[in-house]
């Protein structure tokens, strides 16, 4: 290489490598994005990248500074997602986060976050988020298990008094176990037997045999406790054994319109679904959110898509509302602040970062009583329920 | 007692769909000593096909001729396009190729379907269930089984009663030797590989009223598959079939005995196959 061209080159390398401290300089305003938008969970990691996108698009900028959207893979893996972490942190000064698939990242990527003080929302479903792992700066939009339970099973046993047996399927880990026990306690405390549990692994995929258990306990209604492609599979399933028929079927924890979607209606009806997002209800925020979306992609949001759009747009709504881009100052504003949200108005508690938003007890339509294609559910009842300070395990340090 | 004769019976059920699955990775392999990582992706594209049958004709029946000549002819191109040329790779270059393949399908579905999964009905003849009593069973299951006895059947004929079953047989056990003889084993190879192609597509037309199509069911099926193959020996057309039944009674009997601890079970079963008999039940020395 000759001694011009080494300059050329050198100079475009130097350029190159300053260009995220140059655009620090410049004022801008950088929100990472964690997805997995490749991995076993990239289905759900490219909806949730879409949403992160339409907010910080829809905001431009804030405090008179730019927003730049950033994307980080964390190839649905808790630990590469920890480095990449770590990585934009270091490199690149990194304090605004949003996203998370696994409740394992967002716990593990939560703690990063805190060591330097940024600020991390995430829709992830564990209770320890904002239960006995809460930090200062995580903060959840989903409702956690305790809500979804009480949102869901304890409207339907009082719709329906004749229910008076269940049965349940859990996925056996921490998640699975929150579902279980709260579920356990409404039904005791409503007077409807527990007629048995059948646990599975995570990485079940055949459910055949836990239907003909559930079958064989003749309850009034199977209560399902997984989640995602296990919560499609064994409602299926259900449905082959003719399950439908001789019971009622509530899936706890459903993943909303891409699972209904999946599904489809002949499955889905008559079915009750808990669902921590539904694009038809009607208030301002949600308004705004699916005209958003049906103008940039032509369709109605999916539950990952709104729960990282309203992720992000808290922060940039914090930010505004502290008039700085201080992280501390951000928690601080973030604290106790209420906002238009996707279920109505929405607050975020001081003591444990908890957002206090409504859950969804839905039930599948017949086919044809669909208004469009994505009608496929009625609401039946919404509303809020989440442990109080003194029941709360976060102890914030 | 009766829910474990429920449980039984479910398991055999699940056995005979998991033998579908996995006969025609062990004959691939048998012929070919090929491993074949994008036999799962073979499977996911038939349930594809027959979505797109089904969504555009409400004919299962349809798919169920079709699918599995589209998978077959897909297989066949695949293996004049790629794969033949990796036969005399090492094992470990095989796995690389074919997980490529298997990745591009993968994602080419996912490019034109999108990632979220898509529904397939039953028949309107096999919906709703069979009452005995206390037992239910779903008429599709029910069919599921019946025909893919009858495909063990004719394979199992085609294999041990035919001209091309005594040269495939004979191809597994000196394929130079075969050529020699006068043989186009190229060809040999070719239609053998469509065959497994075929019977993997077979397997996604049936599974997918069972549990719908979605890009990612051919690395769960896989899994399946190899496990079987595992347990009932690389290469065992008889192999497959016990294998499959014996993940399939274990599974569903684990249900009730020790839910938890279902799958681990299934792992437990191949581990100790494994030690005891290193090449399967039915694996050639």
């Amino acid at each position: 290489m000759d001694r011009r061209k080494f300059l050329v080159t050198s100079t475009a390398a130097a350029a190159a490598l300053s260009l995220p401290t140059l655009a620090k300089a410049s004022g801008g305003i950088d929100i990472f994005g964690l997805k997995s938008v490749s991995g076993n969970f990239a289905s759900y990691g490219k909806f949730a990248n879409q949403g992160s996108e339409m907010a910080v698009e829809a905001a431009g900028s804030v405090i008179g500074k730019a927003l730049n959207y950033r994307l980080l893979d964390s190839e649905g893996n808790a630990g590469k997602a920890v480095r990449k972490i770590k990585e934009a942190i270091e490199k690149d000064n990194a304090r605004f986060f949003n996203g998370a698939t696994l409740s394992s990242t967002g716990l593990a990527v939560g703690k990063e976050v805190a060591n330097v003080g940024g600020v991390f929302t995430t829709p992830v479903g564990a209770d320890e988020v904002t239960g006995s792992e809460c930090n200062r700066s995580t903060f959840r939009w989903s409702t956690p298990t305790f809500g979804a339970v009480e949102q869901t099973l304890r409207p339907l046993l009082e719709l329906d008094p004749s229910i008076k047996s269940a049965y349940t399927i859990t996925p056996q880990y921490v998640f699975g176990e929150a579902l279980l026990t709260n579920t356990k306690n409404v039904l005791a405390d409503k007077g409807v037997e527990h007629v048995g549990n059948s646990y599975h692994s995570l990485s079940e995929k055949e459910f055949s045999g836990y239907i003909t258990n559930a079958a064989a306990a003749k309850p009034d209604l199977l209560v399902l406790l997984n989640f995602g492609g296990q919560s499609s599979t064994s409602l299926r399933q259900a449905m082959n054994f003719g399950l439908k028929n001789k019971m009622k079927i509530l899936v706890v924890w459903s993943a909303g319109l891409d699972q209904y979607k999946s599904l489809g209606s002949d499955i889905l009806e008559n079915v009750y679904l808990g669902a921590q997002y539904w694009h038809e209800v009607q208030n301002p925020g949600n308004a705004r959110f699916v005209e958003l979306c049906r103008n940039k992609y032509g369709v109605n949001p999916v539950y990952p898509m709104a729960g990282d759009y309203i992720g992000t747009k808290i922060i940039i709504d914090a930010i505004e509302k502290a008039g700085s881009d201080d992280p501390a100052a951000v928690i601080s504003a973030m604290e106790g602040m209420t906002y238009e949200g996707l279920t109505g108005e929405e607050t975020i508690r001081a003591f444990d970062h908890q957002a206090i938003k409504d859950y969804y007890l839905l039930k599948g339509k017949a086919k044809s009583a669909m208004s469009d294609e994505d009608n496929f559910v009625d609401v039946i009842s919404s509303g809020k329920s989440f442990p109080d300070e003194n029941a709360s395990l976060c102890k914030m340090s | 007692m009766e829910l474990f004769f429920f449980q039984l019976l479910n398991g055999l059920g699940l056995g005979v769909i998991y033998f579908l699955l996995s006969v025609g990775l062990t004959i691939t392999f048998g012929l070919l000593n090929f491993v074949n990582f994008a036999h799962g992706a073979f499977y996911m594209v038939g349930a594809y096909v027959t979505f797109v049958i089904v969504s555009l004709t409400g004919n299962f029946w349809l798919a169920l001729l079709i699918a599995p000549l589209v998978i077959g002819a897909l297989a066949i191109a695949l293996e004049q396009s790629v794969v033949k040329f990796s036969y005399v790779l090492e094992h470990k270059y095989q796995i690389l190729v074919t997980l490529g393949v298997a990745l591009m399908l993968q994602e080419l579905v996912i490019m034109i379907w999108g990632p979220i999964g898509k529904n397939v009905s039953p028949p309107s003849s096999l919906a709703g269930i069979i009452e005995i009593g206390d037992f239910i069973y779903p008429k599709y299951r029910a069919f599921v089984i019946t025909f893919s006895a009858l495909i063990a059947i004719v394979v199992w004929w085609g294999l041990e009663k035919t001209k091309f079953g005594a040269l495939v047989r004979a191809g597994s056990e000196n394929a130079q030797m075969v050529g020699l003889l006068g043989v186009n084993i190229t060809r040999l190879f070719s239609i053998t590989f469509g065959l497994g192609g075929l019977l993997a597509g077979l397997a996604g037309v049936l599974a997918a009223p069972l549990r719908g199509a979605d890009p990612f069911m051919g690395v769960e099926a896989l899994g399946i598959a190899f496990i079987v193959v595992v347990i009932g020996g690389m290469g065992s057309f008889l192999g497959a079939l016990v294998g499959g039944l014996v993940v399939g009674v274990m599974q569903s009997v684990m249900s009730s005995v020790w839910p938890e601890g279902a799958s681990l079970m299934v792992y437990a079963a191949m581990a100790a196959v494994i030690l005891s008999r290193p090449r399967g039940l039915f694996g050639r020395a």
